[in-house]
């Protein structure tokens, strides 16, 4: 942007630790078209002078030196289609965590200035796709989860379209005669609502349901999914805006559980099992189909165990109870014991927990199970009991309580197979081959797996988290993964019981129904939902190097035959985790590119040796530092006056050729603040501060070459709540690169 | 080691304990809050928790055996502070009454006594009904005819014939303790270290039941605890000056009626203001004490229904006997003793019980104690 006007608030204290008039002198410096000081910047009727300035042409762009970026954001609310705007946060960043009056504090605010000066003049006007934008939402599992997301989705107006694998809907809950109360009182079963619910869908005309079918494929993107499946009627295509994948999970393999005799009496059975025969006859022990007198329930079979599921399945305790009271609706003289490890019924279900235990012939026992003997009758030997000693129950049948297992495929392991497969057959060389012949071997399991079939370069399916869920932070975002548009739910998602499998459900399909409406406006969903602006890939300069198309967390990306990745736009977060990783630097967004950022470095003022003021280059994650740091200041609390402070979008986006400007340009220390990674990451683009670990890590050997200390260069990974730990991480910075000395490269 | 014994939840222990009015023990998810609050219960075996699993088990020999069942006084701090309304102060109160049926010699009597709630007109009609049939037989059932202004129940009732009642009565419900107490004391000592230490803990024991001291120490129940104390000394009162009387009787030949200002007649007449003031306390308490007091079982109104008769009865014996009519004062004498009787028979197997049992547990709990070697 040319002509850019700049507009300095005085309020909020500004105007009083700051010398104003070096700042507009500063203005007319850089050229600014034009310097206006006023001493409440936020005021409608200023706002609107800017506005009419912008609209007339009178200025390209206008620089807010005022408040941070995340405060005032509805008085500064500007169409980024059509005016370009920058912010400087003078209150926060300067006045209120910096001395009044100091000349270092005059700098800094002087710096930003020119900082934010410099990116205004770099950034261009976003363009709005325009797509033709599909309502539909597809369900992928018609259990209590997937059909209480297409009901969600159907009441809110979308064309819903159910696949469902088996030859009826419901699921595993179909058949089950009550379910766990979900309403007040929350002390008996409620009648299964599923058979109404099935009944309800197939009969709305804007529900299609395939039952006996699976998904063959699905091209696109977000808003223009095109999707095959293959119903007993042959292959259909249609199209979808957005996708739940509610697969629901599967029993654990109960064989597997030695000691609890599964394998060695017919008399101990599995909990869906026990369903199934509920459902089907009543209540029967399976050697002699008499009715048994004593029932004896373990729970976590498999759960919670190193050896079998490491998880808690959730679901368990509250099925127990379920099925506990619907063995003493029918046979209340029938006795049942649970012997538990802990019993988990959250919220109101501890009343139902209550309720069931008050049953006569009801008991319920912490313990672990030493193991289960005997053929047609069976004594179930426990220990660690609450008695506080071990103990035998006699038991006519023995019900495991077994944990879950998801219906998920992994998605980026099957694509490694069918990778390694193909190279494995084109390989250069015999070793290139024979590596990738092992390589196909150890992830053949994943073969035949898919479940989504997407049409992905990342792979064919969600990617899975922690023991095969795809799940992602559960309080940071609840639905998102790492497939825009494409949602989990159930107990696919995560473990839960089957109360929290409907909300789960109809959470999810209200997240694809914003997905659509936000595609459909050709806007970003979470985190930076609102954002209009789309990466732009400077193809000529392309050397199919695929770093975009493999560190895209969100599949954005697909290549072509040679490599050349292929945008998906509705599928981009805009983290710019893409330009990040790009070396040839082509990738950027019309407000957020690596030149932009790079020209602020160049903005910065450096001192000279002499001055004995170091400079620090502070890149920040505008999710959790910029808002931790933002906290900090309005708690006034302080830190070092040589930080320069630039928020990114994402630790990821970081070009290592900014790293690279800031240390030749004389800059003593680069220091990243992200978010936390891991299994309990809080990084809002998954990979973003893990991305930048190992990009730096690349970058040390290269530092050590030049004779420039590593320690020049650090990466903190901070939360969002750790607002006071901020300031110390700059002063312990800043105190690092004093006793390091200048940068050599000063003045170079 | 023992091998692991079998458990078979017993589903006949946890109906009567819900029959009993102790279902809410299922409610119990052992979180312990009643161990913690329980000012009595003892570090190293606190209840009430333990008795509360065993009672959702149904484990009753175990419960049979546990001294902590009397060493618990019912403050009812437990039932207070229970999240789960489990009302452990309550459940415990309706084991004792299990215990004592369970324990109870011959049995048939401890579960007709235990079924108060529909046996009460038997168990209290049938005595008063046997001193009208005794009285009718031996000519007395009326006044008889010249009697002075100053007589004496001895005159309408010989002794005679209230010492062959009330001796073999008395007899027959001491040996009837002396069984049960003897199967009490032997699970106790089963699988204790406190075995033969009967007499070590006794001393001790008693001067706790005297002072009442733990009843004390037991949170909120100070009403309580004043009530029973002086129900207490007024039946030991009762019991001394009937002892006295005999003396007086046949050693110091003295003339009946006595006069009021006569020692012992003194002692009667306090004795007789204590055990009305105890046991006015004690039900003034059930009836407006709330959720401290407890649940009142059929068990538990009974024992206190006939206690308060008894005194009843007497009292107003005595004074129809100074100042209303001879033929009405026979009336009431006729019940009193009926319902003394009824105490007398129904010692082992009601609430009246608890005084043999926590007294065991008492002396038990001091014998182990003393037997323990000092750290």
């Amino acid at each position: 942007m040319e002509r850019l006007g700049v507009f300095l608030c005085t309020g909020c204290g500004i105007g009083d630790a700051l010398k104003a008039e070096g700042l507009t002198a500063l203005a007319e410096e850089l050229g600014a078209a034009t310097c206006q000081t006023s001493p409440c910047l936020c005021a409608p009727e200023t706002v609107a002078d800017i506005r009419a300035a912008l609209e007339s042409g009178t200025i390209g762009g206008a620089l807010l030196a005022a408040c941070s970026a995340r405060a005032k954001t509805e008085a500064f609310a500007f169409d980024p289609a059509r005016h370009a705007v920058g912010r400087v946060s003078l209150r926060e960043q300067v006045v209120w965590s910096h001395p009044a009056g100091n000349e270092d504090t005059q700098m800094l605010a002087e710096d930003l200035v020119r900082m934010g000066y410099a990116r205004l003049s770099k950034i261009g006007l976003a363009k709005p796709l325009a797509e033709t934008i599909e309502r539909t939402v597809l369900v992928v599992g018609g259990g209590l989860a997937g059909l209480t997301a297409a009901r969600t989705a159907a009441d809110l107006g979308h064309p819903v379209v159910v696949v469902e694998k088996a030859a009826a809907l419901g699921g595993s809950l179909a058949a089950v005669e009550g379910l766990v109360p979900d309403r007040p009182p929350y002390d008996s079963l409620h009648d299964n609502h599923l058979p109404r619910l099935i009944a309800e869908l197939t009969s709305n005309a804007g529900v299609r349901v395939f039952v006996s079918s699976t998904v063959k494929a699905i091209t696109g993107q977000p808003g223009q999914f095109h999707v095959e499946l293959v119903t007993p009627a042959g292959e259909v295509t249609l199209a979808a805006g957005a996708i739940v994948q509610a697969t629901g999970s599967r029993p654990y393999d109960a064989s597997k559980l030695d000691r609890l005799g599964y394998s060695s009496s017919p008399n101990v059975i599995t909990a869906p099992e026990l369903d199934a025969m509920l459902a089907g006859g009543g209540l029967k022990r399976p050697s002699d189909g008499a009715v048994p007198q004593r029932v004896v329930f373990i729970q976590c079979a498999g759960s919670r165990d190193p050896e079998h599921l490491p998880y808690c399945s959730a679901d368990c305790c509250t099925a127990t109870l379920r099925q506990v009271a619907t063995i003493h609706r029918a046979h209340p003289d029938v006795e049942t014991a649970v012997v538990y490890r802990d019993m988990r019924t959250p919220g109101q279900l501890e009343r139902f927990y209550l309720a069931v235990q008050q049953q006569p012939g009801s008991l319920f026992t912490r313990g672990e199970v030493a193991g289960v003997s005997g053929n047609g009758h069976l004594k179930v030997a426990l220990r660690d009991t609450l008695l506080g000693e071990g103990t035998v129950l006699d038991a006519d049948l023995v019900v495991l309580a077994v944990g879950l297992v998801p219906n998920s495929a992994d998605g980026e392991a099957i694509r490694i197979h069918t990778d390694a497969v193909k190279r494995s057959q084109t390989g250069e060389s015999e070793v290139q081959r024979e590596e990738a012949g092992k390589v196909a071997a150890q992830y053949a399991g994943y073969q035949g797996t898919e479940i989504l079939n997407l049409d992905y370069r990342q792979g064919p399916d969600l990617p899975t988290l922690r023991y095969g869920f795809p799940d992602s932070h559960f309080i940071c975002f609840p639905y998102e993964t790492r497939r825009t548009g494409i949602y989990a739910a159930g107990t696919v998602h995560a473990p839960m019981d089957a109360g929290q499998a409907e909300e789960d459900g109809a959470g999810a399909a209200m997240k694809a129904v914003q997905c659509i409406v936000a595609a459909a406006r050709g806007e970003a969903v979470h985190p930076r939902a609102g954002d209009i602006g789309i990466p732009d890939f400077f193809l000529q300069r392309c050397t199919q190097c695929k770093r975009c198309t493999e560190e895209c967390p969100f599949g954005t990306l697909n290549e072509d035959a040679k490599g050349t990745p292929q945008l998906n736009a509705l599928r981009c977060r805009r983290c710019g985790i893409c330009m990040g990783a790009c070396p040839e630097r082509i990738i950027s967004f019309p407000d957020y590119s690596v030149d932009a950022v790079a020209s602020m470095i160049k903005a910065m003022s450096v001192p000279e040796e002499s001055d004995e003021k170091p400079r620090i280059l502070a890149l920040l994650c505008e999710n959790d530092a910029l808002p931790a740091l933002d906290v900090a200041a309005t708690r006034r609390m302080s830190w070092n006056p040589w930080v320069r402070v630039i928020p990114i979008r994402c630790l990821g986006s970081t070009n290592i050729v900014w790293i690279a400007d800031s240390l030749s340009r004389g800059i003593d220390g680069v220091i990243l603040i992200g978010c936390k990674s891991g299994d309990d990451y809080q990084c809002h683009y998954v990979r973003g501060s893990q991305l930048a670990q190992t990009r730096l890590g690349n970058v040390q050997e290269t530092l050590q070459r030049l004779a420039l200390e590593p320690e020049r260069i650090r990466v903190v990974e901070l939360a969002h709540d750790e607002f006071a730990r901020i300031p110390e991480v700059l002063d312990e910075f800043a105190a690092t690169i004093e006793e390091l000395g200048p940068n050599p490269m000063k003045g170079f | 080691m023992a091998a692991i014994p079998t458990l078979l939840p017993s589903h006949d222990f946890r109906e009567a304990l819900r029959r009993r009015g102790g279902e809410a023990a299922s409610r119990c998810y052992q979180c312990a809050t009643c161990s913690g609050v329980c000012e009595l219960a003892p570090d190293e075996a606190p209840f009430p928790r333990r008795l509360m699993l065993w009672a959702q088990w149904g484990l009753a020999d175990r419960l049979a055996a546990d001294p902590a069942v009397w060493l618990c006084h019912q403050c009812n701090d437990c039932t207070v502070h229970c999240p789960r309304d489990a009302k452990p102060g309550d459940v415990v109160q309706v084991i004792r009454a299990l215990v004592i049926e369970k324990l109870a010699f011959p049995g048939f009597l401890g579960r007709l006594v235990g079924a108060a709630r529909s046996s009460w007109p038997l168990l209290v009609g049938l005595p008063i009904a046997f001193w009208v049939v005794l009285l009718a037989a031996t000519g007395h059932l009326a006044v008889p005819a010249g009697l002075p202004q100053n007589w004496a129940f001895e005159q309408l009732v010989p002794h005679l014939l209230i010492y062959s009642v009330f001796f073999p009565a008395a007899g027959w419900a001491m040996l009837a303790a002396w069984v049960s107490g003897r199967r009490f004391w032997g699970l106790l000592t089963a699988n204790s270290p406190g075995k033969g230490s009967f007499l070590a803990g006794l001393a001790p024991a008693l001067g706790e039941v005297a002072t009442h001291k733990r009843f004390g120490t037991c949170g909120a129940a100070k009403p309580r605890e004043f009530g029973h104390l002086t129900l207490m000394w007024g039946f030991v009162g009762a019991a001394v000056t009937s002892g006295l009387l005999i003396v007086g009787i046949y050693i110091q030949h003295l003339a009946m009626p006595l006069a009021l200002t006569h020692p012992y007649k003194i002692l009667g007449n306090l004795s007789a203001v204590l055990l009305v003031i105890g046991a006015g306390v004690l039900v003034a308490n059930r009836l407006g004490g709330g959720v401290k007091a407890g649940a009142s079982t059929a068990f538990d109104t009974y024992f206190l229904t006939v206690v308060v008769l008894v005194i009843t009865t007497g009292v107003l014996s005595e004074v129809a006997r100074l100042s209303l009519t001879a033929e009405f004062a026979l009336a009431v004498y006729i019940a009193h003793l009926g319902l003394v009787l009824c105490l007398f028979l129904t010692f082992p197997y009601s609430k009246f019980a608890h005084l043999l049992y926590r007294s065991l547990a008492m002396v038990h709990e001091r014998g182990s104690q003393a037997q323990a070697p000092s750290a």
